[in-house]
């Protein structure tokens, strides 16, 4: 029972935190027309997507915020030890619900947006949504990954990476045309979070894309996706057998 | 008074130790730098050259957002939880048997951390702002003088607020409720998240007559020239004042309970 | 003179309750709910004279921490009197606090991150100790506890010897007239646990320092306290010299006997008045002793008889074995 309600209230104050974005977004919208020529509606969408994508990969890595804890303590070895693969184990090792939260709040807004924004459903379309979040949630659970794997190296300047894990969430709920050429190249072609949120709801909205990418550019999503967690578990596993030679 | 000078100062030389550790919280502050200048330039496309939304144009606009970044480390606008942690873990004890004022103890020790962050964080943050994007830089020198007296006011509301946060926790069975109410009032209500002025005027009115103003708006509208130096400045006093006060009186109902329970 | 009057001092502390379910955790933010409470401490009563060492020992929980805290001022007692250095403690905490110093063997006064001679800089301008007292006591302590080495040291990193090491200076920096330890050699090897104990020998010779010390090491009570008082469930029951507390309660040793194989198991009938068998496990053998009346040579001659002797080892009494028997009512308690 103490459990239960103690589950609840962790998932009740992660809502609470991230109102805060939500409520910039209808302050700004308050204020202004529209955002590098997007509705409310639009942009909702795209923070609907990411909220949804980023908190589903967060749930499901919490394990990899250990890994530095337990590279320290020593107890990493015991996770080396069992029969499943070293990733697998990590991310077992704790399973964490706290950003139930930030999920529930991700469908409201998701479902404010529809409400806001003239769909013109279809089959692909309800795909895409879906190959979306999931694609999104492959991405940010190799982001998760990949600040654990710098710890097994150094525990300095780790928090580096929230640069790309909280930041490249942040940057997936607004359009991608609205950032400079650096943050483009660095979202799109190097860590594809613009294929999580961008690209789908530009497919979903029927706009073509400002940038002039072709319609299809989409489907590279999950192909650039598959590259950058293919690096990340090839970091995984240089981590791992570092870990091995030096015992620390 | 010197002691507490003394703790201040090496506060303050203890933040330089860790330099790995600022160079990757500069990074991460400049990325989201330039990503959220970039959303906010993009709220103004739609508009005339020069125009003021809410008291901002599109340069104050993004000259608000890196100094909101330089502001992050100096003045903490999220959960900062040191005392409960002494509280927690029994340490405690030992600083109610030193001959000491507990909260300025607390309260120059974190000048003294504010201070190195300024210099370690706050600058060099600035700096790259201004390199990355057009900033808008305080008209005259006093305005200068103004806000780099602004900031350490800044940073003992910010202390308050999170003062009376650490020792409300030790009432509580569990602080992680109050921890997310922290974020989100501090951000919110400081105007780290969003310029107050964008707020409904509903909204507004209720935050500007709140303390937690002096945390960061207050220092932007006087870089920028939207409030008098002499009355920034002295809403920074007054509020700083009333904070310390609500701090003492807080800090005797928790030590009444510390000695009488044991912690 | 006396320095520490203590008179039915007491203190109960309420126990907090968990509230259930999600309204209740909830409800929890912002209020606790009590049940019941826990007498720590039950009107204890003692006077401490200048210059004297004291030893106030029980087992866990005894209230011997609970005690001190009041001592200091931390705590407020339920009811009853004290005086430390002729003033109430928890109406005077911050001006004793210049008059008494403290060591808690788990806790450390110094700061983490600092350096230890930062962490000793800082505290002499905290008890405002004029510059030549406090390079005098660093230099002492210096050189009687060998800080030399780790004076530079940020405190994270000293072992726990050179930590305690350091947090003694630190409590001794201002000349305090009463000193108070709780458990100062716990978990520390024996040079520091002799340095630490030569020092404070020392410490009280010279100055004539009031200490009150809490321990479970009954070394630190045999070298360094004349006078000791126990304390258990919140109740003194004993508060004499320590050679008569030994030879009431604690005058047993034990005397282990490693026999080649199994001895004659004639060996329990050596049991006698001051001499008891306690267990055969084997080849070995586990030989209680009367202290006053049999040397360990002459025990071990004896058990000799019964079999080929290979090894031995002997154990003193711990004061948590003299307690326990003191409370199990084997020898009716008070003087």
């Amino acid at each position: 029972m103490a459990y239960r309600s103690s589950f609840l209230l962790q998932i009740f104050a992660n809502f609470l935190i991230n109102t805060a974005e939500v409520l910039a977004l209808f302050a700004m919208f308050y204020q202004f027309d529209s955002m590098g020529g997007w509705t409310l509606g639009e942009v909702a969408l795209l923070h609907g997507m990411s909220m949804i994508a980023f908190s589903l990969g967060d749930m499901l890595t919490i394990g990899m915020d250990y890994v530095a804890p337990q590279i320290r303590s020593g107890e990493f070895d015991r996770v080396l030890t069992r029969p499943l693969s070293s990733w697998m184990n990590a991310v077992t090792s704790e399973i964490n619900l706290r950003h139930l939260g930030q999920l529930i709040q991700g469908f409201l807004v998701l479902t404010f947006a529809f409400t806001q924004v003239n769909i013109d459903w279809s089959v692909t379309k309800v795909l895409m949504l879906i190959g979306a979040i999931l694609t999104g949630v492959a991405l940010f659970m190799a982001l998760f990954t990949v600040e654990a794997i710098f710890s097994f190296w150094t525990v300095n300047g780790v928090e580096a990476i929230n640069a790309f894990t909280y930041g490249g969430s942040d940057l997936a709920q607004f359009p991608m045309h609205v950032f400079g050429r650096t943050l483009r190249v660095l979202f799109i072609w190097i860590i594809p979070v613009a294929f999580v949120t961008y690209y789908p709801a530009l497919y979903l909205l029927d706009k073509p894309d400002p940038l002039g990418m072709p319609g299809w550019f989409v489907l590279l999503g999950p192909v650039i996706t598959a590259v950058f967690c293919g690096v990340v578990a090839w970091g995984w596993n240089q981590g791992i057998r570092h870990y091995r030679s030096t015992g620390s | 008074m010197r002691m507490y000078y003394e703790l201040a100062k090496r506060s303050f030389q203890q933040q330089f130790a860790y330099r790995a550790a600022t160079l990757a919280g500069l990074f991460t502050n400049s990325v989201f730098g330039v990503m959220l200048s970039s959303v906010y330039l993009a709220l103004y496309w739609d508009k005339p050259e020069n125009a003021s939304v809410g008291g901002f144009t599109a340069e104050q606009a993004v000259t608000y957002t890196w100094i909101g970044q330089a502001l992050i480390m100096p003045v903490i606008f999220w959960g900062w939880w040191l005392i409960i942690d002494t509280i927690r873990s029994g340490a405690v004890v030992m600083d109610m048997l030193k001959p000491m004022d507990y909260f300025r103890y607390w309260l120059s020790r974190d000048l003294g951390r504010g201070a190195a962050q300024v210099i370690t964080r706050g600058i060099p943050t600035l700096i790259i702002g201004s390199i990355l994007f057009d900033l808008v830089w305080p008209e005259s020198w006093q305005r200068w003088v103004a806000f780099l007296i602004s900031v350490p006011f800044a940073v003992t509301v910010s202390f308050c607020l999170r003062f009376m946060f650490n020792l409300w926790g030790f009432w509580l069975l569990d602080h992680r409720g109050i921890s997310s109410l922290v974020i989100l009032v501090t951000g919110v209500f400081s105007g780290h998240l969003l310029p107050i002025n964008w707020y409904p005027p509903a909204i507004r009115d209720f935050i500007n007559v709140l303390p937690f103003r002096s945390m960061m708006m207050t220092p932007v509208e006087i870089w920028l020239g939207q409030v008098s130096i002499a009355r920034g400045l002295a809403m920074q006093v007054f509020w700083s004042a009333v904070m310390i006060g609500c701090c003492y009186l807080v800090l005797h109902f928790a030590e009444r309970k510390v000695v009488v329970q044991g912690g | 003179m006396t320095m520490i009057s203590v008179r039915d001092l007491r203190k109960t502390f309420p126990i907090k309750k968990h509230a259930g379910g999600f309204v209740g955790s909830l409800a929890s933010l912002f209020r606790s709910e009590y049940e019941g409470e826990f007498e720590a401490v039950k009107g204890i009563s003692f006077n401490i004279e200048r210059g004297e060492m004291v030893g106030y020992i029980g087992p866990n929980g005894a209230g011997k921490s609970t005690t001190i805290k009041m001592l200091t001022g931390i705590l407020v007692p339920t009811s009853g009197e004290a005086t430390v250095a002729g003033m109430v403690p928890w109406e005077t905490r911050k001006q004793l606090a210049l008059k008494i110093g403290v060591v808690f063997g788990q806790r450390t006064q110094l700061w983490w991150d600092l350096a230890l001679i930062e962490s000793l800089e800082l505290l002499k301008y905290m008890y405002r100790v004029p510059d030549d007292r406090f390079q005098h006591n660093l230099n002492t302590a210096t050189e009687l506890l060998g800080l030399e080495e780790f004076l530079r040291t940020p405190v994270r990193q000293l072992s726990l010897g050179q930590r305690m090491r350091g947090d003694l200076t630190a409590a001794l920096l201002h000349d305090p007239e009463i000193l108070y330890l709780d458990e100062p050699t716990i978990g520390l090897d024996i040079v520091a646990k002799a340095a630490i104990r030569d020092f404070l020998s020392e410490l009280n010779r010279a100055r004539q320092t009031t200490v009150l010390l809490t321990t479970h090491d009954l070394d630190d009570i045999e070298q360094l306290c004349p006078r000791i008082m126990v304390i258990d469930h919140g109740d003194v029951m004993y508060d004499g010299g320590l050679s008569d507390l030994k030879q009431r309660w604690g005058g047993r040793r034990q005397l282990i006997v490693d026999f080649a194989s199994e001895p004659d198991v004639a060996i329990s009938e050596l049991t006698n008045g001051n001499l008891e068998v306690i267990s055969i496990d084997g080849p070995r053998a586990t030989i209680a002793f009367d202290r006053d009346s049999l040397s360990a040579p002459e025990v071990l001659s004896r058990a000799g008889a019964y079999g080929d002797i290979r090894d031995m080892s002997l154990q003193e009494p711990d004061i948590e074995d003299v307690i326990k028997r003191m409370y199990a009512g084997k020898i009716p308690a008070g003087v």
